[in-house]
């Protein structure tokens, strides 16, 4: 097992350096500091602040949104603080009410409700976000206890020695169909504004977030399922692109993984640059091939794809667990 | 890809490029056709409707695929079209090159047909440089096509094995290719050679050429002749 710092040793690996993903990744940790020291003033309590999205995967550029949750612990907790004051603190605006970051999140709920009506849409997403790829500027250990108790939740579910745990893997599985399904929801109710950009993050950072998932629950494979709670909660507590990077260097493919880190590496330079973000955005689905850049990052996201495709079918091993687990 | 995995997709007794997954072919392969692009594009989708190279070798063949391509939409996921490189040269070669449209994702030259980088760099991404093979005396080897890619930084990199087991057979000059521009390969030119012709591929070329394949194993191979038939095995 290794840790937080796949994407390094990628990078020597390959003798090259992903320049923007560096540049994100001081960003975020330069942010986060900034954050921790904003709610330090707020009252301790069994509660963590969590910030998701690029947040969680460090890779914060110019434009990134703050979305967080206030994970709350034990149904007795007191609702402290409260959104307005941690977005106060924060200075920012307190998310909408109405999206999957407006209310208090209950552990009791992301745990579980997982399958039928009482895990909809909002609590699928929290509860991945919290799994996959979040980060907390206050209550660290009720966020770190949260994560494990979740994948706990998964592995409760006839696990077997040395198999991928499928519970959690079919949830893993249908967040990442929903988020492909709900963009062409979104696209139509919103007249297909921001169009470009979304589509652009479903190519590539959504792809990160749940291939740098999958992965880790196929490897589960190497493991009795005594052992697979310690590995899964590890993976999961540092960044998707270090466990994808791992996944590159452990199957061999350091030429194939420089090439979908490359590819990274320039879509966060596009986000970061706030004219070609714009142009991105104002990007329609009708106009998407006279777009010069929109053209790049569909190509940038074909070969992430094909990067990561080319880890799961042109290894042995993956090829296997990937014709066993993925299909049914 | 892995013999094991070759093996089960049932592929084993066909080769690795064969079993490629996205596999495809020049059209500078179906010579007697050449300007029939409409019977270039059919011929090629017989290949393959993922992949395909459309070859525009001499500077006459262009102005057709130009008038070929616009206002079409072709059905392959990966199109490359390789710029002239032969014949007498139009001094606006490059500007035609620029109309191609978008989705033409790579436009393949040779160094040697480079006479200014500045006005090279206008196709930024789409511009991909490919190794030459020994007859030629520059932009054969990892050095010498780094002086060209300092001065295009974004262009790409089309591995051709056969060019460079021509200039080094022990494929080392190959690796050293794929140490050096790794990150920028679009595609690979798949076939050996004879007499500095492109030729169907010889099963021992496929082996020896076999490492350096399944370093280029998630890019799209082109195939510049023929397979060969399975009962040539």
């Amino acid at each position: 097992m290794t840790g937080a710092d796949g994407v390094k040793r990628l990078e020597e690996a390959g003798g090259t350096q992903f320049e923007q993903i560096g540049a994100a990744r001081r960003l975020t940790e330069r942010r986060l500091a900034e954050r921790r020291q904003q709610l330090a003033a707020l009252p301790p309590g069994q509660t963590a602040v969590v910030l998701c999205g690029s947040w969680g995967r460090r890779e914060l550029t110019s434009s990134s949104d703050d979305d967080f949750m206030i994970l709350v612990e034990t149904p007795e907790t007191s609702l402290r603080p409260s959104l307005e004051e941690v977005a106060s603190a924060l200075e920012i605006v307190a998310p909408a009410a109405d999206g999957a970051f407006g209310e208090h999140v209950h552990l009791a709920h992301l745990r579980d409700r997982i399958g039928r009506d009482g895990d909809d849409n909002a609590n699928l997403t929290r509860r991945m976000l919290v799994v996959l790829e979040s980060v907390a500027i206050s209550g660290s250990d009720v966020h770190n206890r949260a994560r494990r108790e979740l994948l706990t939740r998964y592995l409760e579910a006839n696990v077997r020695d040395y198999r991928p745990p499928r519970f959690l893997l079919n949830d893993l599985v249908r967040y990442w169909r929903t988020i492909a399904v709900d963009f062409e929801s979104k696209m139509r109710e919103r007249k297909g504004e921001g169009w470009g950009l979304r589509n652009a993050k479903l190519r590539l950072s959504r792809k990160a977030l749940f291939a740098g998932g999958l992965l880790p629950v196929l490897e589960c494979h190497r493991y009795q399922t005594n052992e697979m709670l310690d590995y899964l909660d590890q993976r999961m507590s540092i960044p998707p692109l270090d466990r994808l990077a791992d996944a590159f260097l452990a199957y061999h493919a350091v030429d194939v993984g420089i090439r979908a880190f490359t590819a990274y590496d320039e879509f966060l330079a596009i986000l970061d640059d706030p004219d070609l973000r714009v142009g991105l955005s104002s990007v329609k689905r009708g106009g998407a091939n006279t777009s010069p850049i929109f053209s790049r990052v569909a190509e940038l996201g074909s070969v992430f794809q094909e990067s990561l495709l080319s880890l799961l079918f042109d290894d042995a091993t993956l090829y296997r667990l990937a014709r066993e687990y993925l299909v049914f | 890809m892995s013999a094991v995995v070759a093996a089960d997709r049932g592929a084993r007794d066909l080769g690795p490029v064969r079993a490629h997954h996205a596999l495809g072919i020049s059209t500078g392969v179906f010579a007697d056709a050449r300007g029939a692009w409409p019977d270039l594009v059919e011929a090629a989708l017989g290949v393959s409707r993922d992949v395909v190279e459309l070859s525009a070798m001499s500077y006459n063949e262009l102005p057709g695929l130009l008038s070929y391509l616009d206002g079409r939409t072709l059905p392959f996921r990966y199109v490359s079209v390789h710029a002239p490189v032969k014949g007498d040269r139009v001094y606006n070669v490059l500007s035609q090159l620029a109309t191609l449209p978008l989705w033409v994702r790579s436009i393949v030259t040779h160094p040697d047909a480079i006479d200014s980088l500045p006005a090279h760099g206008q196709l930024t991404h789409r511009l991909v440089l490919e190794n030459m093979d020994d007859r030629k005396t520059y932009g054969r080897t990892a050095d010498e096509l780094a002086e060209l890619f300092a001065e295009l930084p974004a262009a790409g990199f089309c591995l051709d094995v056969a060019h460079a087991w021509s200039v080094d057979p022990t494929m080392s000059s190959a690796h050293e290719l794929l140490d050096a521009f790794r990150s920028r390969l679009r595609h690979v030119h798949v076939s050996s050679l004879r007499d500095g012709r492109h030729v169907t591929l010889r099963r021992a070329d496929e082996e020896l050429f076999t490492d350096v394949l399944a370093r280029c194993r998630d890019v799209p191979w082109i195939l510049e002749a023929p397979l060969r038939e399975k009962a040539d095995f």
